[in-house]
């Protein structure tokens, strides 16, 4: 296929934690907040002049002063992060909106904080208690929380416009960002897709980390020039998986899925399309921000919502994503030392392949894939398992 | 060949179990002789009590085999212990087996690992209600028809501090099923325990919780699954310091009494639960009376009997008058010898200890103590639910249960932001007149983990020396008991440059020991 429109600018702004998109947004105004989980609603940081970049630590190399600051067995992410920060890779940042929801998360702005790591005359914080399951009272304490922690300091110390048309605003250019990528999910359902993976990976990973306002040009134009573009004449891919799990910016991975020729049908992973590029509707009898955080806390995928429906609902996801994108198999990623994942990945490898039949890879992975032999190596062998899997059924190609 | 002098040489190498027991001076190991021999009384009333029932619960349950070794596990914990000190932990140890025979044969006798198809043990379990154990169980008191009944504590916690080998199997159950290696021992073991199938099979529904990290979290959800209980989550706020999550935190509360009232059968009694908050209130008074003495000159109840009995004390027995009747009879023995102004021990430094303590290691304490002459004033485990609840209503009853979960064990440190339990330390070592901090460096606990270095350095901006001991919990093939010891020997060796007040104990090899 001939290269996508962009692309290349697109992996060029995914090397930088800070990259041009982030700096020209900030040089007209803008507030940035940075933040690193679906449990800070992305859509409530892009009000007013505020822009939201979700936080990642590129091209991260050795990571031994995170290590003497939060030790060895913290997963990779949080010290990349805390890393990142220490070397000024994070004095754009100007309000860091975080979740008391992995402990492991928080304690990076903790860190951050206490070291006054962020060299930012106007950087504050502001960190939120959640609930880990649904209820009337669990809404309350959420939209509380994200309220008194995140909107009210972004407008009172940064004159941020949060008012409930802001939030209808800051909705509509989500769900326009969201429309984008619902269509561009549906040309992954096609038999021979137009889309590579590691494409779909590269646009979700800019949509998330640039400004909305920035950004957005430059996704239509590609969604435009996917809607033309055709697929290669052969389809080599030998198999189609969900891929579900923890936090995933290196786009690397999903190149080491494609060179074992399985394709991403599906991704439903922190900073992933599921959840997190769906239109959030909204009605006009009810605060915005009410229904946006009733929104997030319900479509919320994270493995620490402990109670059972949230539990059975994580599972029925991962089959509906696999019926819907016909998906041959499921791939659990865990980012090494993520406590949530590291069960989460365990039990639903054996669940999703033993009650509800789908053949489940469970994995675990440094931040940083890239080169990671062991890991091409694994998928190669599901991919196999999974052609014999077709053969046996009399339904594989040769 | 010179005799070997020092407490290390009564010990049995390898096992280290004592030769004979220890001499602690005439009344001293009278005091001791007796109250051991009242431990195996209580002991001796459980096993024939029920006699095939225990033998099967020994057969079927492997950690049963932990419980066996109590009196040892005791000895160690009394370890160098001399006047109100021993008296304290003989006293707190006794009563502590005491209430733990009894709330076994309540599970044994409802177990129906045990009584397959029995009808007694159906009609039992319809009074049992199971909660985990990190959910203090005062709640309990609101349903006197019902047992509240720790789940985990006694195949889990107890077992793991009794005997240091009894983790390792079921952790290396988590792991080939497919845990990583790196999760917390606790919800591993907890976890091992399940996919075993060795959880009594006991109760007529469950509360779960979020208590007290993110490993009991994924624990819970693997217990549930492997238990079938209908079950509920408390969802405890994690920033207790706000009070923007207190109302959350009463509504928790309500929905769990109205899940409890459905499954029970029982209306919940306000009453019944005020008595057990009054009771729970002296009992904290107690509490607050012993660390008020151990910031005294003569601290004269610390170590492990005394965290020991407060976990239990907060999580087990809160509301329990006969708790209160062994604080009171504790209190006035340490009253006493404070009050006389003697101190039988050699006390060089005195030490807050800070993070969760090393359960495979109970008698840490008392080897600090023994071989360095390092008195463990204030330890964090140990503070915990600092505050009186306020019976004079419905409402404050419930802020203050809120509260008492908020602030229970391990998590009142943990959770709440970095600054509770950094802040906290440097507090405590200015209350308790400290002059080193043994920190523990629990290598699976990513919560404090990620924070070390922030301790570090308001050690350093403040001048403390601070010993860092690597443990991991409960897991004994991570670090053994050896090398944190060998962390402090190397650290009072080389930075403190002391010598040892029992140079027996600097080396020996326990690493077979219970």
């Amino acid at each position: 296929m001939k290269d996508l429109k962009h692309i290349h600018y697109y992996e060029q702004l995914l090397e930088q934690t800070a990259n041009e998109l982030i700096l020209k947004e900030k040089e007209d105004g803008g507030v940035a907040v940075g933040y690193t989980c679906y449990y800070v609603p992305e859509v409530l940081l892009n009000c007013g002049n505020a822009f939201s970049v979700r936080l990642r630590a590129p091209n991260t190399g050795s990571l031994d002063i995170s290590q003497y600051y939060m030790s060895s067995f913290i997963c990779g992410y949080t010290r990349a992060l805390f890393e990142r920060a220490f070397e000024g890779g994070m004095n754009f940042v100007d309000f860091y909106a975080s979740s008391d929801t992995c402990q492991q998360m928080v304690r990076v702005v903790e860190n951050i904080r206490e070291l006054e790591l962020i060299n930012n005359p106007r950087f504050g914080w502001g960190i939120i208690d959640a609930p880990l399951k649904i209820s009337p009272h669990g809404n309350k304490l959420y939209t509380e929380q994200i309220r008194d922690h995140l909107l009210k300091p972004l407008a009172e110390n940064y004159g941020v416009d949060v008012s409930d048309e802001a939030i209808r605003a800051a909705v509509r250019e989500h769900n326009e960002i969201s429309a984008i990528f619902e269509e561009i999910s549906e040309m992954r359902k096609e038999d021979n897709p137009r889309i590579t993976p590691r494409e779909f990976h590269i646009l979700c990973l800019v949509s998330y980390s640039c400004p909305n306002a920035q950004i957005l040009p430059y996704l239509r134009e590609t969604l435009e020039d996917l809607r033309t573009r055709e697929a290669d004449a052969t389809n080599r891919w030998r198999a189609r998986v969900v891929v579900v799990g923890s936090e995933l910016d290196d786009y690397d991975f999903s190149e080491i899925m494609e060179n074992a020729r399985c394709y991403v049908a599906a991704d439903r992973y922190c900073f992933g399309a599921f959840p997190g590029r769906q239109q959030i509707p909204l009605t006009d009898d009810e605060p915005a921000l009410d229904q946006v955080c009733r929104y997030y806390l319900e479509t919320n995928q994270c493995p620490r919502f402990m109670s059972q429906e949230k539990i059975m609902q994580r599972r029925e996801t991962i089959r509906d994503l696999a019926r819907e994108y016909n998906a041959d198999g499921v791939v659990i990623e865990q980012a090494k030392f993520c406590d949530f994942w590291g069960y989460e990945r365990t039990l639903n490898t054996q669940v999703m392949q033993e009650e509800y039949g789908l053949p489940t890879l469970g994995i675990d992975r440094e931040y940083v894939v890239r080169g990671s032999g062991q890991l091409a190596t694994r998928m190669q062998a599901f991919v196999e398992s999974l052609e014999i899997k077709k053969i046996r059924k009399g339904g594989g190609e040769k | 060949m010179k005799k070997k002098k020092g407490i290390a040489a009564n010990l049995a190498d390898k096992t280290a179990i004592q030769k004979h027991r220890e001499w602690r001076g005439g009344r001293d190991t009278a005091y001791d002789y007796l109250q051991w021999c009242r431990l195996w009384g209580i002991l001796i009333k459980w096993a024939a009590s029920h006699p095939v029932q225990n033998v099967k619960a020994v057969w079927r349950y492997r950690w049963m085999f932990s419980y066996l070794t109590v009196p040892s596990f005791f000895d160690r914990l009394c370890e160098g212990q001399r006047g109100a000190g021993l008296r304290g932990a003989r006293n707190n140890l006794n009563y502590l087996a005491s209430d733990v025979t009894k709330t076994l044969t309540t599970i044994f006798s409802a177990d129906m690992h045990l009584h397959p198809g029995s009808k007694k043990a159906e009609e039992l379990n319809k009074k049992i209600i199971c909660v985990d154990e990190l959910l203090p169980n005062l709640l309990g008191k609101g349903f006197p028809d019902c047992k509240m009944i720790l789940f985990q504590e006694y195949p889990m916690y107890l077992p793991s501090l009794i005997n240091q080998h009894s983790p390792v199997h079921y952790i290396e159950q988590s792991e080939i099923y497919g845990l990583p290696a790196d999760v917390c021992p606790l919800p591993s073991f907890e976890a091992g325990l399940a996919i075993e199938d060795d959880f009594p099979k006991i109760g007529c529904c469950m509360l779960t919780s979020n208590m007290p990290c993110d490993g009991s979290i994924m624990t819970t959800m693997l217990q549930e699954r492997r238990i079938g209980l209908p079950s509920q989550v408390l969802n405890v706020p994690l920033r207790w310091k706000e009070e923007e999550v207190q109302d959350y935190a009463i509504e928790e509360i309500k929905s769990a009494i109205a899940f409890l009232e459905e499954h029970t059968g029982q209306k919940f009694d306000w009453d019944a639960l005020k008595e057990g908050c009054e009771t729970w209130n002296r009992q904290n008074e107690c509490k607050f009376e012993k660390w008020d003495m151990n910031r005294t000159d003569i601290p004269p109840h610390t170590g492990s009997s005394a965290w020991l009995y407060r976990i239990f004390e907060h999580q087990a027995v809160a509301g329990e008058p006969l708790a209160l009747k062994n604080d009171l009879k504790v209190n006035k023995i340490l009253h006493k010898q404070v009050a006389e102004g003697k101190c039988p021990k050699t006390i060089r430094h005195r030490a807050v200890l800070w993070n969760t303590p090393c359960n495979n290691y109970a008698n840490f304490n008392n080897w600090l103590l023994n071989c360095w002459g390092i008195e463990s004033v204030c330890e964090m485990i140990d503070i915990h639910g600092e505050d009186l609840i306020d019976t004079s209503s419905r409402e404050s009853m419930l802020r203050g249960l809120a509260d008492h979960y908020q602030t229970s064990t391990m998590r009142a440190h943990t959770k709440g932001g970095s600054e509770v339990m950094i802040d906290s330390l440097w507090e405590k070592y200015e209350e308790y007149n400290a002059d080193m901090i043994i920190m523990f460096d629990q290598i699976s606990c990513k919560g404090v983990g990620a924070i070390n270095g922030l301790f570090e350095e308001g050690a350093l901006k403040r001048e403390i020396p601070m010993v860092r001991v690597r443990q991991d919990l409960m897991d004994p093939t991570s670090i053994t008991r050896r090398e944190m010891r060998n962390d402090v020997n190397v650290f009072m060796q080389s930075v403190m440059g002391e010598e040892p007040i029992d140079p027996s104990l600097v080396e020996f090899d326990d690493d077979q020991s219970w």
